[in-house]
């Protein structure tokens, strides 16, 4: 995990995606919902494309192809950036599993 | 009467229908011009409302299969980034409906193009969002069609199935089609027969088509004996499946497919046909009592006919002859028996492929006397499924140029060496994966399991064991393929909440233990977890 330092209140994390169906339909629902609980800015980049799209979108997330293999940069910016980063990287870590992750305030 | 025409696709989702031929037109993209902007864009607002909205009532009516695909829709339509992009459209003089259907048909094309199965399944889900907005925009609704009729077309949306009413019957042909698909996965879900891939056809505009779904078989105007023989197995699918409800569910009303093993056809004597999901593994190799039995094909197919007509419409599935390791070839000296690390399974099979070939044909006729499944034992590699495949391919030419009916049965594959088990996802040629725990533990442990001396090994070992299944049940989920279980683990109470917590949902044992299994897992959610008492 490669973390910036907290002064900047900017982090990021990059994951392998070994889920079989990468962030499709259920798993991009699941995924943009956690997202978009947390008030700080959230984007994901798709194997290095450089391009950083908004995470709290099913849409962009959708749209980014995601599979499994792919690696994953997500990067969160404002308040409550370091809990985001650590929520979403532990749901693609156990596989979009709802049941295992909760919101920040659950 | 028009003439008979039989087509030939691959069956997603089980059953056998007969009715009307509804034959899908393209959605009709009717455009208004454009008036001014903040109208059009009012316009959009109010269809995607709308479209929610009816997305919503839809899944008040549907079960809880169809809330994820629900939920995925509801969840891109209210996305703010899809507003913004046909906002963008419209402030430039497009209209609502053309920058609606332009924007939503440019995003779809970067699904379509993808050599990923799963992505490609997502075409149709994003087609359906753009039919319902532009439903809800040019003021006509979703076209429905007749209860009881076979929808025919190149795709069918997720909504436009959930809003059908299949309680009539009915079935889905598809030119094209994915297996990944949401409507294959709600199609099993709720039993509709569904065949996909048959190519394009000028399919007939109407008239009566029947559908197999096991077979993957179409026919459109099939003649009276034709339909005579399909009405048989369809009452008798009936039959089987109203009084199926002794069917096994969990304490949280999930329902678990219970099957048996069966070593020899008398054993089904004292069965229960109706109680059980079928036969999930018959051992072939029991059959065989010496030399000459490995090569009587007649014989052979025999038995399996027998097996057949006890089950009717219920899956049978044979395991192809596991010898070797603690089962010699007969007639051959058991001192030289191969080890469980040699020549065994289907490993042996393929060193004697004359063995093979005449197992290959008995199963090859027998496939047409019922519901036949094959399953490979010890299978390691790929390759050992694929070889395999061509030898079952190569046979049934050769028995179709002698003029001797046969089918071409689903073969799937035993997951019983570790290797296998942690390369799932290259098995994709295999219809489906059953556990043999007894080997998966064995090789998994290094400790042979007829050594007592190391049996404890495989007591404290078991939850290694449980963790390759999870994994592998992942991959299976992933793959959409059907798993199962039929080793000893399966048969063992104490193993049930380890196992459904794997995600297993379809477990096979002897015959002895189904009530002591059914009422376990009625004690047990889905979960694994113990139903609270009451």
């Amino acid at each position: 995990m490669r973390e910036t330092p907290k002064v900047t209140a900017q982090w990021q994390t990059e994951i392998e995606v070994r889920h079989g169906i990468g962030l499709h339909a259920r798993p991009s629902v699941i995924f943009t919902r956690l997202a978009k609980s947390f008030p700080c800015t959230i984007e994901i980049e798709v194997n290095g494309s450089s391009i950083w799209l908004n995470g709290k979108s099913i849409v962009k997330v959708m749209g980014a192809k995601i599979r499994k293999g792919s690696l994953l940069k997500i990067r969160a910016d404002g308040i409550l950036a370091a809990e985001a980063i650590a929520a979403l990287r532990e749901l693609v870590e156990h596989n979009f599993d709802e049941g295992k992750i909760h919101g920040r305030n659950a | 009467m028009a003439e008979m025409l039989r087509l030939q696709g691959f069956a997603t989702s089980p059953g056998m229908a007969f009715g009307q031929v509804h034959l899908a037109g393209e959605v009709e993209e009717a455009f208004t011009p454009a008036s001014d902007c903040s109208s059009e864009h009012a316009l959009l607002a109010k269809a995607i409302k709308d479209a929610v909205n009816a997305l919503r009532r839809l899944a008040e009516m549907s079960g809880p299969e169809s809330a994820d695909i629900i939920d995925f829709q509801v969840e891109m339509l209210l996305d703010p980034e899809i507003t913004e992009i046909i906002g963008e459209r419209i402030d430039r003089g497009e209209g609502a409906a053309f920058a609606w259907v332009a924007a939503l048909d440019e995003y779809i094309a970067g699904f379509a193009e993808s050599d990923d199965e799963h992505l490609r399944a997502r075409v149709s889900d994003i087609n359906d969002i753009k039919n319902r907005v532009l439903a809800a925009m040019t003021g006509k609704p979703m076209a429905d069609f007749p209860r009881g009729a076979v929808f025919v077309g190149k795709d069918i949306e997720p909504s436009r199935f959930l809003a059908h009413d299949w309680s009539a019957g009915g079935a889905i042909v598809l030119f094209k089609g994915s297996p990944a698909s949401h409507v294959s996965m709600l199609a099993r879900a709720k039993s509709v027969p569904m065949v996909i891939g048959t190519g394009p056809f000028t399919a007939p505009q109407e008239g009566r088509v029947l559908v197999d779904g096991d077979a993957g078989e179409v026919v459109f105007h099939p003649t009276d004996a034709e339909i005579r023989r399909a009405g048989g197995r369809i009452a008798a699918r009936r039959r089987s499946t109203a009084k199926g409800n002794k069917a096994c569910l969990t304490a949280d009303g999930v329902p678990i497919s219970l099957s048996i093993n069966v070593n020899d056809p008398t054993e089904l004597a004292g069965v229960d046909r109706e109680a059980i999901a079928g036969i999930g593994l018959f051992r072939s190799e029991f059959l065989i009592a010496s030399d000459a039995d490995l090569v009587n094909e007649d014989r052979q197919y025999e038995r399996y006919c027998q097996l057949l007509d006890w089950a009717g419409p219920k899956p049978v599935t044979i395991r192809l002859l596991d010898l070797g390791g603690d089962k010699p070839l007969p007639g051959h000296d058991a001192s030289k028996a191969a080890s469980f690390l040699g020549l065994r399974g289907i490993r042996l099979l393929l060193a004697r492929e004359e063995i093979l070939r005449v197992q290959a044909r008995a199963l090859l006729r027998a496939a047409r006397r019922g519901n036949l499944k094959v399953m490979l034992p010890m299978v390691t590699l790929p390759a050992e499924l694929a070889q395999t495949m061509q030898i079952f391919t190569e046979e049934a030419v050769l028995l179709h140029q002698r003029h001797i009916a046969s089918h071409v049965p689903a073969i799937g594959m035993m997951v019983e060496v570790p290797a296998a088990a942690l390369m799932l996802d290259t098995f994709n040629e295999a219809a489906f994966f059953s556990f043999g725990t007894n080997d998966l533990t064995q090789y998994l442990t290094a400790a042979a399991r007829d050594d007592a001396a190391v049996a404890s090994i495989h007591v404290y070992a078991a939850s290694a064991v449980l963790r390759l299944m999870e994994q592998a049940c992942g991959i299976a989920a992933a793959m959409e393929k059907p798993v199962s279980i039929c080793g000893d683990m399966a048969g063992e109470p104490a193993f049930m909440p380890a196992l459904l917590r794997c995600g297993l949902r379809h477990f096979s044992v002897a015959p002895t233990r189904l009530e002591a299994i059914r009422s376990k897992i009625a004690k047990l959610n889905a979960d694994g977890t113990m139903a609270a008492e009451r």
